[in-house]
């Protein structure tokens, strides 16, 4: 009885705790000038008077807008997770964001007229495009959630990696969307929360009137088909009303990380079950945890010489309190999926598709070595001089490539969720923030300061990674998201330092973007060395790899000391990233694109698609180098991103195709 | 409207500015014409950095390879780089195949891109020109940094010539200022939220100082001598506004319905004051042109009071 009625009360307990934070702020902020002028700055502006206006003008409509946008992320976050049945998924999961940051940047720089016609219909278009891609890619199997997800996760990755080819050469004309991409909550009249307002309580209205039928995804799909239910057209309305709730509130403020992730998840724990009070719940929680968030930093953010945007701010608080809630979150125990592995069938013969892409990786290997551009125009040549600039990118490149891949097939494996890459679980993030205080704070780091800044970075979120999820046994869902919060803060620290317009941030973009560019003859030769080695003790592991999908119970009654076998595995992928992010940067997404590409492939056993994804990030890696010096000689595009595109074509066009 | 008709002020020939950077141009010309007889012995210097570019350049010299040249045209705008020199690529990553066939004698990077320089010894030697480093007085260092150039460039004389001219426009600029001029607050559009304020260790203050102007801006900035801030924070500052171009794409429409910039002192009474672009974060040349816009503009100004 007293569980009972505590658990119905724990939503509100824990909403009032952000709640009289947010109370306390507001009053304080007020006092300052007076209860009674800043209250009356609300309705009347006093022109002559500097705090009156900024009361009225920006102070007001900010706090307004920080509920709003709170409370709409938050509702989008419930609505995904609700019908992905994924507590990871988040607003941006479908491609939202990017897809909106990528149709600013080309009206930008190819249509200025567009945003004339105003900033929030472009953003809007852009993100209508992207949801309708991963609807389009993902109609044919029902819109079923795993492959939604995925689908989701490649388009972001796609949109993502295009953003940052137009960042990389554009750097000072987008200067401007790097601050909307951290999301700012400053406000100069009352314009954006009346364009906002009605757009979200339509929002509301609607998720109020699905919520009967959204309440039956908690069912599997067959029970919930035995209810008579359309569920294509019912996920359709979801995730369309989850993207449309987004896409307003990033067309506005842009982008505004974790509350929509955690405030749903917060609910979730604190006892709030059925999916109204998770609705209701959720949507006061975003709303107080952004204005609190929001409040503070205004309040202590004032004196720094830089902007601190708040929706990266949201992010960069966010990821320690995940962290120390992870080991806390009672998760349920894991379920093995079924989708993800059944995307392709089998490969008649693994053996001969290895040795084509064999094949297919020498002469990839070969043209690179032998074709290339000068101020002339293409040529051909054997010179020792120019491919001593050549030879030690292809071997980074392929070096990389390999671990990156084998880094993938293993963490898939091990956490049996598509989702998961090396980039993921938080150690190429880790470093990366590393890199990126090296590069801020010392006056002119050597590439060897960076390297070892990098490293330390890696081993720094590998020890929280291993710290947190020790007691538990290392289960795979608290793992990812433990990289879920590491890469978040990594992310939020990005959107920081770029938004901030340093002229360093060129050097951050370049790094991140993933490319060989810094190699030289002895780190060639060290990559491609660890690779072998690392791709050889990979092997052994390979029947541990095909039982751990089949989840923890079933491995252990098949022998295996699962606690044991995932720590090693960890191990193994955490040096293997490592080791990769060292000469590729954090974002080339080989690790999660190049073991799905072996699926799709049909390589299906452990064994052949830790094979078949080596020889695919190989190939992926040198074409895309390659590529990516030809496209726009003189200028060069970071192989990471050509891999991100290449790959990411070839995985929509599988996804579609069947 | 004020943007347009101050343009067409600071651009209409006849105008005093106009002469006087008909007369630097001339000054420039007659530099690089007196080094041509030494082409042929002058070094081959290749530059990632635009900063570098434009000082190469205001002391005669043509660089065999600049990264982005069409980002640099856009943004640093004058002195207008020859024909002859090869675009690299990135500044971050120039395409180093290319610049090795190029084969400079030089190769010239700020700190910024240190890293790069292990790789690029591999080519020619390296040198590493500071400039804006935190704590150190701008003005000074862009002294030292037009003297490096001059040294590295076999042009030490066109180097002198360029640091007294540029003195001496300055000084005469400064003659030339109104009477009173109110405090000035120099920034620079982001988006119609945001913008660069720029103070403490930024080219356009150590210009401001040298003309005797006075920045209104005392909060802290970075290295690059500039603050990100919201448009709130301007508000309650009395200065007059200076906007140095571009405005970014539909942000003067914003600004003509946003309450707070509206009422801001200088657009009520429309004393605004827009600049055409310059590089921020520039050398002499870039500085020179700052100083002659902002003073044709303040000069323009207190004619029509």
């Amino acid at each position: 009885m007293t569980t009972e009625a505590s658990r119905r009360h724990a939503p509100a307990l824990v909403c009032l705790l952000p709640g009289l934070a947010l109370l306390a702020l507001v009053l304080g902020s007020l006092a300052e000038q007076g209860l009674l002028d800043g209250l009356r700055a609300l309705t009347t502006v006093t022109p002559a008077n500097a705090e009156s206006l900024v009361r009225h003008y920006s102070w007001w409509p900010r706090l307004a807008m920080a509920l709003l946008a709170g409370g709409g992320l938050a509702l989008a976050g419930v609505l995904m997770q609700q019908v992905l049945r994924n507590p990871l998924a988040a607003p941006t999961t479908l491609g939202v964001a990017s897809g909106a940051n990528l149709a600013l940047m080309a009206a930008t720089l190819l249509a200025p007229g567009l945003l004339l016609a105003g900033r929030e219909w472009v953003a809007l278009a852009g993100g209508a495009g992207a949801m309708a891609l991963v609807f389009a890619l993902t109609w044919r199997r029902a819109l079923s959630p795993a492959v939604v997800v995925l689908a989701g996760l490649v388009v972001n990755l796609y949109a993502g990696a295009l953003g940052m080819v137009l960042l990389l050469f554009h750097q000072e004309t987008l200067k401007g969307l790097l601050i909307w991409g951290a999301g700012s909550l400053s406000q100069h009249g009352w314009h954006d929360a009346a364009f906002l307002a009605p757009r979200l309580l339509l929002g509301g209205l609607a998720a109020w009137l699905l919520l009967r039928p959204l309440a039956v995804l908690e069912l599997d799909d067959a029970s919930a088909r035995s209810l008579g239910v359309s569920l294509k057209h019912l996920r359709l309305a979801g995730l369309g009303l989850a993207v449309f709730l987004t896409a307003c509130v990033v067309s506005v403020v842009g982008v505004i990380g974790f509350i929509g992730l955690a405030a749903p998840n917060i609910v979730r724990l604190a006892g709030a079950r059925r999916l109204g009070p998770r609705l209701l719940w959720s949507t006061l929680l975003g709303a107080l945890l952004l204005a609190t968030t929001d409040l503070l930093l205004q309040r202590f953010a004032g004196t720094l010489p830089t902007l601190i945007p708040t929706g990266a701010a949201t992010a960069a608080l966010g990821a320690p309190l995940l962290l120390w809630l992870i080991p806390r979150l009672r998760l349920e125990a894991g379920s093995p999926p079924g989708a993800a592995t059944a995307l392709a069938p089998r490969h008649p013969a693994p053996g001969r598709l290895a040795a084509g892409l064999g094949l297919g990786l020498m002469a990839a290997i070969l043209l690179a070595l032998l074709l290339g551009q000068a101020a002339g125009g293409w040529y051909t040549t054997v010179e020792e001089a120019v491919l001593a600039w050549r030879w030690p990118r292809l071997l980074a490149a392929a070096g990389s490539g390999v671990m990156l891949a084998i880094a993938g097939t293993l963490i898939q494996r091990l956490t049996a969720n598509p989702m998961a890459s090396p980039e993921v679980l938080g150690i190429s993030g880790g470093s990366a923030i590393a890199l990126m205080a090296a590069i801020f704070l010392l006056p002119a780091p050597g590439n060897l300061t960076l390297v070892a800044a990098g490293t330390l970075g890696a081993l720094a979120s590998l020890t929280v990674l291993v710290l947190i999820n020790r007691r538990s046994g290392f289960v795979p869902e608290r793992l990812l998201l433990s990289g879920v919060a590491i890469t978040a803060l990594f992310d939020a620290v990005r959107a920081i330092v770029l938004a901030g317009g340093d002229p360093r941030g060129q050097q951050v973009i370049a790094w991140l973007s993933g490319s060989t560019y810094y190699v030289d003859p002895v780190s060639a030769t060290l990559v491609a060395g660890l690779a072998v080695a690392l791709a050889l003790a990979a092997r052994p592991f390979a029947r541990w790899l095909d039982i751990l999908p089949l989840g923890a119970t079933t491995a252990a009654a098949l022998g295996v000391r699962v606690e044991r076998a995932r720590l090693a595995l960890l191990l193994l992928v955490a040096l293997l990233t490592a080791c990769a992010t060292m000469v590729v940067g954090p974002l080339s997404f080989v690790g999660l694109l190049a073991p799905h590409m072996a699926r799709l492939a049909g390589f299906s056993r452990a064994r052949a698609q830790l094979l078949g994804a080596a020889l695919i990030g190989a190939l992926l890696m040198v074409l895309a180098d390659w590529l990516g010096r030809q496209l726009l000689f003189p200028a060069e595009i970071p192989a990471g991103l050509v891999a991100s595109l290449l790959g990411g074509a070839y995985f929509m066009w599988g996804l579609g195709r069947r | 409207m004020i943007v347009s008709c101050l343009c067409t002020a600071v651009t209409a020939a006849g105008s005093p500015a106009w002469w006087h950077r008909r007369a630097l141009l001339v000054l420039l010309l007659a530099l690089g014409l007196a080094g041509s007889p030494r082409a042929l012995a002058q070094p081959a210097i290749a530059t990632l950095d635009w900063t570098l570019a434009e000082t190469l350049v205001a002391l005669g010299v043509t660089p065999v390879g600049v990264a982005q040249v069409e980002a640099y045209h856009a943004w640093v705008g004058a002195p207008h780089l020859p024909e002859a020199s090869v675009d690299l690529g990135l500044r971050s990553q120039p395409n180093l195949e290319l610049l090795a066939n190029l084969a400079p004698d030089h190769i010239l990077i700020s700190p910024m891109f240190a890293n790069l320089a292990p790789r690029l010894s591999h080519i020619a030697p390296v040198a590493t020109v500071p400039l804006y480093t935190p704590g150190r007085e701008t003005w000074p260092q862009l002294h030292e940094l037009t003297h490096q150039v001059g040294r590295l460039a076999e042009r030490e004389a066109a180097a002198e010539r360029l640091i007294a001219e540029t003195e001496a426009r300055l000084a005469a600029l400064r003659q030339r200022l109104p009477e009173r001029v109110p405090p000035l607050l120099v920034v620079q559009f982001m988006d119609e939220r945001h913008v660069r304020v720029f103070g403490e260790g930024g080219l356009y203050q150590a210009v401001m100082a040298r003309l005797g102007l006075e920045n209104a801006w005392h909060g802290e900035t970075n290295a690059w001598g500039f603050s990100l801030v919201g448009l709130e924070q301007l508000a309650g500052l009395t200065a007059r506004l200076v906007v140095v171009e571009p405005y970014p794409v539909g942000v003067e429409t914003a600004l003509a319905g946003s309450g707070l910039w509206q009422q801001q002192p200088s657009v009520r009474d429309d004393s605004l004051i827009t600049l055409p672009p310059v590089w921020s974060f520039g050398a002499l040349p870039s500085a020179i042109r700052f100083a002659e816009h902002l003073v044709a503009a303040l000069e323009e100004a207190s004619h029509d009071d």
